[in-house]
Parts: structure tokens; sequence; C-alpha cells
């Protein structure tokens, strides 16, 4: 083989190989960008029950009414109780309705909590729109703190149209709260507090 | 076509440094192989350490294992002995794919015959391939050293599955430092085989003899090509997937951690985004092997030669959309249900014209019942009756009972350990003369394959029956109701453990014996450009490279 052709089949394979490398660190990117994009495909599309966030109430009422559960818990390590004023509301779509979780610190030292949630059925994510939220950021108690935290919520009426809705007569809104995990390690473990479940039967 | 008579183009390595440091794709194949031997050997004393407990119920094997093995105080010795238990079930998994099936079939196979195959002189990237074997080696040290460190608490090695699921890899679970350890032997391991996958996608690109185009190369060379593309696809995403569980466990983030607004189920996506192709990896090298034995005892062309090289790349291709089936009762919405199950069921079809295509390839051919074609007719058959029960467990439905059941412990073996297994031991019977230059006895290689077909079946079949009534896997004991087929599937497993010994005894007895194997020992059948060569082929080949002509394929 002369120089020339060997120094033509070097730079092929070295093509070839560079492609693979491009194509592998590619999908290592994508790994790691899996996670913010998959959060921006749910936000978008209340995927997976992600409650949408809205700044304005709706204009017009809707025609349905529906029934909304409450479901509150506390993660095993986090001294709260946590618990919403009412198990449920019944309230029309289009309607603003406001819900209020009594929330207290046990122990006696400052304590912070994130909460995660989302809404059950799944597919009423794309139509439960919160204004007001505890849950948009993180939560301090000082030490034997308590505090009333509002939810201001409506369901959209444009839920009506969605026939994946239709037989939907009930919603639960449900949150967890864990200790936010730069928080300062809680010395005695609370017993974990799911209020809604002596209050209210689970749903089918 | 080549001369055997070649002039080497520089000095060899011998003795030790041929071992170490030799950049010839045949010396770095035998090194695979040589590890995925041990890897294989203690992966299988693992299972039957495992079918030795589960044969009656009550624990009665592993807490004197722990004392064994770990000096245990006989005291904790019943806790530690469930948490060895699970530590086995674990390391065989990774063992069994990672250090016996991938080094066996990609490393060791692919990188002697690919080659050869195309008509090349080496590997596109020869050092490259060096890197790619110690890479391995060095990972499978690692994971060794996993055993011995703390991995749940008060326990030695990693116990959470081969899945490795947070929590329980997490710092909730293992909070010792076992599972960064395997964390670590599985990023080598990464880089190895994909630093192999680069080596063979370029050397198949660029290096095939003139005139091969690529709808004439080997089926072999396609099914390495198609494996190769898959692991530079999917070997990335798991390298992300556990260095994020790394940064969990080790640095205070929380990508899996739900208290930090992470989702445990993040890492099931991205692992089995890996994991499914992952199988797919496992097999296609095996579909390539069966492909040349079935022509070359048939004395015909493989039938469908485009469908069957194509039918690998829509296997593979669709093998990479269907990861969430491993998740249906995570809470996945029902259309996601849906699109998962129904993917998963077409992946049926290029495999059914696989196994079509073979028994088309077999029918009306001159078939000689040699070693090699029998084990690859034992391959097609327990592959499609693995393939069957994996199309039961794509329903949705039937996997809300099956799912973590013995049912699809049977079904994964089938596939993999019969199936991959059965392709292997068929390449080490048909290329062995070819490697060596020695013949090895057939009537025992027989032999092995009628205890190896009969130990296996008794093994796995009858657990399909524990699993549709019930029995969970991955748990060190069961109700006695259980207790009949458990007794049956050990025996199969004592079976198979005979026809390993009968296995290496042939392998011994041929080197002892040396009967000159000649260049092709099986006849007409076998046209690829293997069996042009010497047996052994000469140490640098295809000085002249040979040019392909006429318009058939390999």
């Amino acid at each position: 083989m002369s120089s020339d052709a060997t120094q033509k089949q070097t730079r092929a394979r070295r093509k070839a190989a560079s492609f693979a490398v491009l194509g592998a660190a590619a999908m290592l990117a994508l790994s790691f960008a899996s996670a913010p994009l998959y959060r921006m495909f749910c936000a978008a599309t209340g995927f997976g029950g992600k409650t949408q966030v809205a700044k304005v109430a709706p204009a017009r009422m809707g025609e349905r009414t529906l029934t909304v559960r409450f479901d509150a818990n506390v993660a095993r390590d986090l001294p709260w109780r946590f618990e919403p004023e009412v198990a449920k509301l019944t309230l029309r779509t289009g309607q603003t309705a406001t819900v209020i979780y009594k929330v207290a610190n046990l122990s006696d030292h400052e304590t912070r909590g994130v909460a995660a949630y989302n809404v059950s059925p799944e597919q009423a994510g794309a139509y439960f729109d919160k204004l007001v939220c505890f849950c948009f950021q993180e939560q301090k108690l000082a030490a034997r703190e308590s505090a009333e935290w509002p939810v201001v919520f409506f369901l959209d009426p444009a839920l009506e149209s969605d026939a994946m809705m239709r037989r939907v007569e009930e919603v639960t809104l449900s949150y967890s709260f864990f200790a936010a995990k730069s928080a300062p390690p809680a010395a005695s473990a609370a017993p974990t507090r799911t209020m809604s479940e002596a209050a209210e039967k689970p749903k089918s | 076509m080549a001369s055997s008579t070649t002039v080497d183009a520089h000095d060899r390595p011998r003795g030790l440094g041929r071992f170490l440091f030799s950049t010839n794709h045949k010396d770095i194949g035998t090194l695979y192989i040589i590890v995925a031997l041990i890897g294989g050997l203690v992966g299988f004393l693992m299972s039957i350490a495992i079918r030795a407990e589960l044969t009656h119920p009550g624990i009665t094997i592993f807490p004197g294992l722990a004392q064994l093995l770990h000096g245990v105080d006989p005291a904790m010795a019943l806790d530690a002995g469930k948490d060895l238990y699970n530590v086995f079930i674990t390391v065989h998994g990774v063992i069994m794919i990672f250090f016996f099936v991938m080094p066996a079939l990609i490393g060791g196979f692919a990188n002697w015959f690919i080659p050869i195959m195309i008509g090349a002189p080496d590997m596109a990237f020869p050092r490259l391939n060096l890197v790619s074997l110690w890479l391995l080696v060095g990972s499978l040290v690692l994971a060794v050293l996993s055993l011995f460190v703390e991995g749940a608490p008060g326990m030695h090695g990693f116990s959470g599955g081969w899945t490795f699921y947070p929590p329980l890899s997490a710092n909730l679970g293992s909070p010792g430092p076992a599972m960064d350890f395997v964390i670590l032997a599985l990023h080598l391991l990464g880089a190895s085989s994909i630093l192999g996958s680069i080596n063979f996608i370029a050397t198949i690109f660029n290096m095939r003899a003139p005139g091969m185009t690529l709808h004439k190369m080997p089926l072999f060379a396609w099914a390495i090509l198609v494996t190769a593309f898959l692991l530079v696809i999917t070997l990335p995403v798991l390298a992300g997937c556990i260095t994020m569980l790394l940064t969990d466990r080790n640095f205070g983030t929380s990508f899996y951690d739900p208290a930090g607004g992470g989702d445990p189920l993040l890492f099931q996506h991205l692992f089995w985004f890996f994991g499914h192709p992952e199988v797919y990896i496992l097999i296609l090298p095996s579909f390539g092997i069966i492909s040349h034995v079935v022509s070359t005892f048939s004395k015909k062309p493989v039938f469908g030669y485009l469908g069957m090289a194509y039918a690998m790349v829509a296997i593979g291709f669709i093998g990479s959309i269907v990861w969430a089936h491993h998740m249906f009762i995570v809470g996945m919405s029902l259309n996601a249900q849906r699109y998962f199950m129904f993917a998963t069921m077409v992946v049926a079809v290029p495999t059914g014209i696989k196994i079509f295509s073979w028994i088309a390839t077999m029918w009306g051919g001159s078939i000689s019942f040699r070693a090699p074609m029998i084990w690859a007719m034992g391959f097609i058959f327990v592959f499609t009756m693995g393939g069957v029960t994996g199309v039961v467990l794509a329903n949705a439905s039937a996997d809300r009972q099956l799912h973590e059941t013995q049912y699809l412990v049977a079904h994964f073996h089938y596939t993999m350990s019969l199936g991959a297994v059965f392709a292997i031991f068929t390449a080490v019977y048909y290329w062995f003369p070819k490697m060596t230059g020695y013949l090895y006895n057939e009537t025992l290689s027989k032999v092995h394959f009628a205890l190896l077909f009969i130990g296996i079946n008794l093994t796995f079949f009858p657990q399909h029956f524990l699993g549709l009534a019930g029995m969970p896997r991955r748990y060190i004991d069961y109700p006695d109701a259980f207790e009949l087929w458990n007794v049956w599937s050990s025996i199969g497993a004592y079976i198979s453990a005979v026809s390993v010994i009968i296995f290496f005894y042939v392998i011994i007895d041929a080197f002892v014996r040396r009967r000159a194997a000649g260049a092709n020992p099986w006849g007409v059948g076998a046209t690829t450009l293997e069996w042009t060569l010497s047996s052994p082929p000469p140490f640098h080949q295809f000085q002249t490279l040979p040019r392909i002509t006429g318009s058939g394929h390999q």
C-alpha cells in the first residue's frame, strides 16, 4: 500500500471514530439533560399530574362541578404537623377557591421543608391551576412556630372538552413535605402525620 | 487467497509481554475469552449456591457461607446469610452480563473473527483494543473488591440487585462504600465497551477487503456493527445515570432523592434506556454466529440474507425505544403503557424473521449434525421459548401478575442463560479448531450439549410454574407449597454443573492430544474468509488483501 493510500485510510478511520465519540458524548449530555427537559415537558403539558401555575383567575365560569380532595404527608425525618383545614371542597370549574393548610413545627429548633406535589388522576394536572401556593418555594419554620398557608386554585373550564376528563368526578391534590437537604438534622423524629388518612377513606 | 507464509512486519512480543502488551487482535481476543471463562465460572458457581439454597424451604446454605467468606459471628449469621444471598444474585447478574457474555461474544469472538471475516489485517486501532481489554480487567478487580467492603449497614457487598435501583443503592439502603466500588467498576467497564465499539465501527466501515460491500459482509459482522452502535448510544446514558447516583451518594446532590426535588424513577428510566438495549447487545452477536453455523452445516447460503441483516438493524432500533416495559407498575399513564406494550410486541416481528430464516436455511439443505450444528439448533429452540414468554410479559396487564416473579426469571434465562450461552458454546465448538489448530472430541461435546440442554431446561422450565403460582424472585426462602418444582429446578442446575465439567475436559483433552484440524474442518459449507487461512491463522493475516468477486454475499 502506498503511503498516500495509508494516510487516506488513517483519515477515514479517524473520521469514523470521531463520529462515534461525538455520538457517545451527545448521549451522555442528553442523559444529564433528561431531568430538566422532562420537568419542562411536564410543566408545559401537565403530564404526570403536574399542576399548572396561573397568574390570573379565569374570566368565565364553567358548567361542571367537581370535588377536590386534599392529601397532606410529612416525611419521617421532618418534625412537622401538616394538615388541610378541610378534607375536601366541591366547586364549579372556573371558580377560584382557597384552602388553608395548618402547619406546625413540633421541634425546638428551626426546620426547613420543601413540598413535592401533584394531582391524581394524572390527566387532571393540565387543568389544575394554582394562583398561590406554599409549594412554590422552600418553607422555614422557627422552633415551635405554627402557621396557616393558603392555596388558591381553580379548575380550568377547558377540562370539560377533554374526553379523558369526562368520567373524572374527583381530583385529589397531594403534598408531601420533605426536610430540605441542607437543613440542620432534625433531632427528634415526630410521628409521621397523614391526617387525611384518618379523615377520609382512600379514593378507590 | 492469502499466503500463510507471511513475514512479520515488526517484532512480535513473546512470553509474558505477549499477554500484557500485545496489540494483535487474536491475542487480545484470546485474553478476552480467558477473562470470560473466569467470569463465567465464578458466576456459574454462584448460581449453583443460589439453587442449593432454594432446593428446599428454609435457610440452610448461606448463613454458613457468610461465616466462611466473611468470618461473621455465628449469632449474626442468619441475617448476614440473607444479605449474602442478595449479594450473590446481584453479583451473579453483573458478572454473567458484563464479565461473561459480553467479553466472550464481543471482546473475544468478535475481536478474533471480525477482522478476518472482512479480510482486514487487524482492528482499526490495535492499541485502543488493548486499552479496552485492560479497562475491563480493572473493572473486574473493582467489582470483586466491592464484595469485601461494607454495603448495607453491617453487611459485606452490594445486595440491591443488578439493576441498582435507588433508594436501595442510595445512602438510604447501602451507605457503605460497596456501591461506590460497583459504580466505578461500571464506569471503567462502560469506557472499555465504548472504546471497543468505536474500534469495531471504524474497522467495519473502513477496512473491508476490496469488493466486499456492506451488503456482501458476513452476518456476524452485521451483528457486531449493530451491537457496537447500540453500545455507543446507550452506554453513555448508563454512565450518566450512575454518575448521578455517585454524586447523590457522595456530594449531596438529589437527582434521585424526592426530598431535594429529585425522583427515583428517573434512575429507572435512564437505567432501562441502557438496560433494555443491553439485552439485545447480549443476543445480537449470537444471532450472527448462529447464522454462520446453520449455513455451514446445511451447506447452503443463509436464507434471506438482506432480511437477516436488516432484521438485526430493526431489532436494535426498536429495542432502543421500548425500555419502560420494565416499569409497567411504577404508575405510568395508560397511554405510555399502551405504547411500550405494543412497541415491545413489534420486536417479535424481526426476531421471527430471523428464526424462520434459520429454519428456511436448514430446509432442503444437506444437513450434517456436527457438534456446532446441534448447539445452534439448541439455541434456536431455547431462544424461541424465551421469546414467546417475552411476548407474554410484554402485556402490561399480564405483567401486573408476573413482574418480579420466577416467571420473569425463567424468561430472561431462556433468552440469556440458555440463548446467549448456547451461542457461546456454538462459537467455541465452531471456531475452536480454527483458533487453536486442534480438533476436539466431538462425541463428548455432544454429550456436553445433551447434559446442558436437559439440565438447563429442567432448571428453568419449572420456574414458569413457580412464577405463575406467585413465587417472587430475589427471596432466600419460600412457602412449602413451592417445594416440588424448586427441587426439580435445583436437580437441573446440578446436571448443568456436570456438563460444565465435561466442557473443561473436552478443551483440555483437545490441547493434550493435538489432533491437527487443517484449514477447514467443516467442508464446503464453510465459505467465510477465516476458513481460507491456516489453523491457527498466521500472526498477521492478509498481507495481500483478499479480493471479493462475484455477486454473492459471504
